[in-house]
């Protein structure tokens, strides 16, 4: 398995800054996510999940420091959260941590995710 | 592209407003208006830009009235107008459709604002699970712009001479929120 590095563009479109190592199963998602081909891209996030849960199997710890995501992304973020869950029911040791713009707004869509996957995410404010 | 962005009119309190193709480019230049010019207030700014991402690429997917740009893309056309007054912003955006494909839209409405914000908090969740839309997204736009902008929807619909509708969506930003 290969590691994940993506470096960020904030261009027409904004690409978050991605880099997942298997080595250590550290995994950060920071930046800004508004993509013209939203599932396509974290497709290949999907993928890495997929491979490293079934094969490493060793413990995740995932960073998700965005400063802004549109809706699109969101389901894509959701779906990964989805995952993670799936690996720690199945035994797998998950850490995540959250960091949030200090706003209510942003504190709910956290919230959210939690209810949403019943997932135990650490929140973290943070000023972006 | 940056001179068909009209701005700043002292007209009807009119701050940024713009009509003709919602592409890329236009998208990313008024993206870089709202986040840079808008206002002195970063959070006011950062809500009316989550706004306009999910409104504008409303038109760009789903307008009737489209065009295709210099490279070959087909895209929507409509209008977006943000006025500023002196304790809000409305964003309001408006573009060609036909009865049949926004009838569902104004039902969405209708449900999203009879909803407290709890309801329309698990509304969201119950939606972003549902089978991803036409456009990869995850039927929550709509959803998404009354929670960030913690105010109705409000719309109207005009009928025209071609017998299709023009459709215009209204949502006000507060500024001390």
């Amino acid at each position: 398995m290969e590691d994940i590095h993506i470096e960020g563009v904030h261009e027409a479109y904004f690409t978050p800054t991605v880099n997942f190592e298997v080595a250590t199963g550290k995994c950060e998602i920071s930046g800004e996510s508004y993509l013209e081909e939203t599932t396509k891209f974290y497709s290949r996030l999907f993928e890495w999940i997929k491979a490293y849960t079934s094969t490493i199997k060793g413990p995740l710890v995932f960073d998700f420091k965005l400063s802004y995501f549109n809706t699109s992304s969101s389901k894509c973020l959701v779906d990964i959260l989805d995952m993670l869950k799936s690996y720690k029911n199945n035994g797998g040791d998950v850490t995540v941590n959250w960091y949030y713009d200090d706003s209510d707004e942003e504190l709910e869509e956290v919230d959210d995710f939690i209810l949403e996957t019943g997932l135990q995410i650490n929140k973290i404010p943070m000023e972006f | 592209m940056e001179s068909a962005v009209k701005k700043h009119r002292t007209v009807d309190n009119i701050a940024i407003s713009y009509t003709g193709i919602f592409d890329t480019e236009i998208l990313s230049v008024l993206a870089k208006e709202i986040e840079g010019t808008l206002s002195q207030d970063d959070k006011v700014n950062k809500k009316v830009f989550k706004i306009f991402i999910e409104l504008a690429q409303n038109i760009s997917f789903y307008s009737l009235e489209r065009e295709v740009n210099s490279e070959g893309s087909d895209m929507g056309v409509g209008t977006m107008i943000i006025r500023n007054f002196d304790t809000y912003f409305e964003f309001s955006t408006g573009n060609k459709t036909t009865m049949e494909n926004i009838i569902p839209v104004m039902e969405k409405c209708d449900n999203i604002n009879s909803m407290s914000r709890e309801k329309l908090r698990e509304y969201r969740r119950l939606q972003r699970n549902m089978p991803a839309g036409e456009k990869g997204g995850g039927n929550i736009g709509l959803i998404q712009v009354a929670l960030t902008a913690s105010n109705p929807i409000q719309y109207s619909l005009v009928k025209c001479e071609d017998g299709s509708y023009f459709y215009i969506v209204s949502v006000r930003i507060d500024k001390d929120k």
